[in-house]
């Protein structure tokens, strides 16, 4: 599975994934996951492209959402096709991630929290 | 589309993590054939994924075999593994139930296998667990 990373300079990091997030899709992105996720506040991954997830995926996806969360930051995914979001919900990972249609929707909400972050730290 | 009579196909996969990616490969070259909706194909890739899992990891399983029919009223899907006995029909279900830093990593697959089949079967026979779950044709819901 293809990631690309993007950090831009209103404090929002973004995640494209592309491809099935099945096993080997989960091994191949776990450490880097988890590296981009230490060192954001608010992190939005596209799943647009990801047409496969099964339970090794959502746990890289949990792991970061525990690290934001922990942290006071805020992740979000969007983007993600029927089967993909009946997996998310039926974890309820929901629960601690926004789930958005899009990425304008999702980068709306974690705009304001990276600044709510910043203001906080100040 | 294969209406008519049952198609099968079946295949035998050592218990490794690495087989799982082989038996998702085999099955992404029998939709065809079979004549799997994108949804079908979708529940039965989730279902092999976790239970392969479930055998590899904590069932410590040797070997394991796939088989799949298409009937017209759905897909079955039969796994059976060498493991330590396992029924997922039976295991408890976890699922996040609040935003909080304390849920737990793992321990969901059970959900998304009852989630993403309509029925589980299980049987332990001779040292083996035989599942068999049965997956709507659309795989809706």
């Amino acid at each position: 599975m293809d990631m690309k990373v993007s950090e831009a300079a209103d404090g929002l990091t973004s995640v494209v994934l592309d491809g099935r997030f099945d096993i080997a899709g989960a091994q191949q992105v776990d450490a880097e996951f988890n590296a981009v996720a230490e060192r954001s506040t608010a992190l939005i991954v596209d799943l647009a492209n990801v047409t496969f997830i099964a339970s090794l995926g959502v746990r890289t996806l949990m792991m970061s959402a525990k690290n934001l969360i922990r942290r006071g930051g805020e992740m979000a995914v969007c983007g993600a096709n029927e089967n993909v979001e009946k997996v998310l919900r039926t974890t309820g990972f929901n629960e601690v991630a926004g789930v958005y249609p899009d990425y304008a929707a999702a980068a709306d909400i974690l705009r304001s929290r990276a600044a709510e972050f910043a203001s906080r730290k100040a | 589309m294969t209406e008519g009579r049952p198609q099968t196909v079946s295949q035998d996969f050592p218990g490794t993590l690495e087989a799982a990616e082989q038996a998702e490969a085999w099955l992404a070259r029998q939709s065809g054939a079979l004549g799997l909706a994108p949804d079908a194909e979708f529940a039965i890739n989730l279902c092999v994924e976790e239970l392969f899992l479930n055998a590899v990891r904590h069932g410590r399983a040797n070997r394991a075999q796939i088989s799949i029919s298409s009937e017209s009223s759905g897909v079955r899907l039969e796994f059976v593994d060498d493991g330590a006995p396992f029924d997922p029909a039976a295991a408890p279900v976890r699922r996040i139930r609040d935003r909080s830093e304390d849920f737990q990593i793992g321990g969901y697959g059970t959900g998304l296998l009852q989630k993403f089949s309509r029925r589980i079967s299980y049987s332990r026979d001779a040292g083996q667990n035989r599942l068999v779950l049965e997956i709507d044709a659309s795989a809706g819901r």
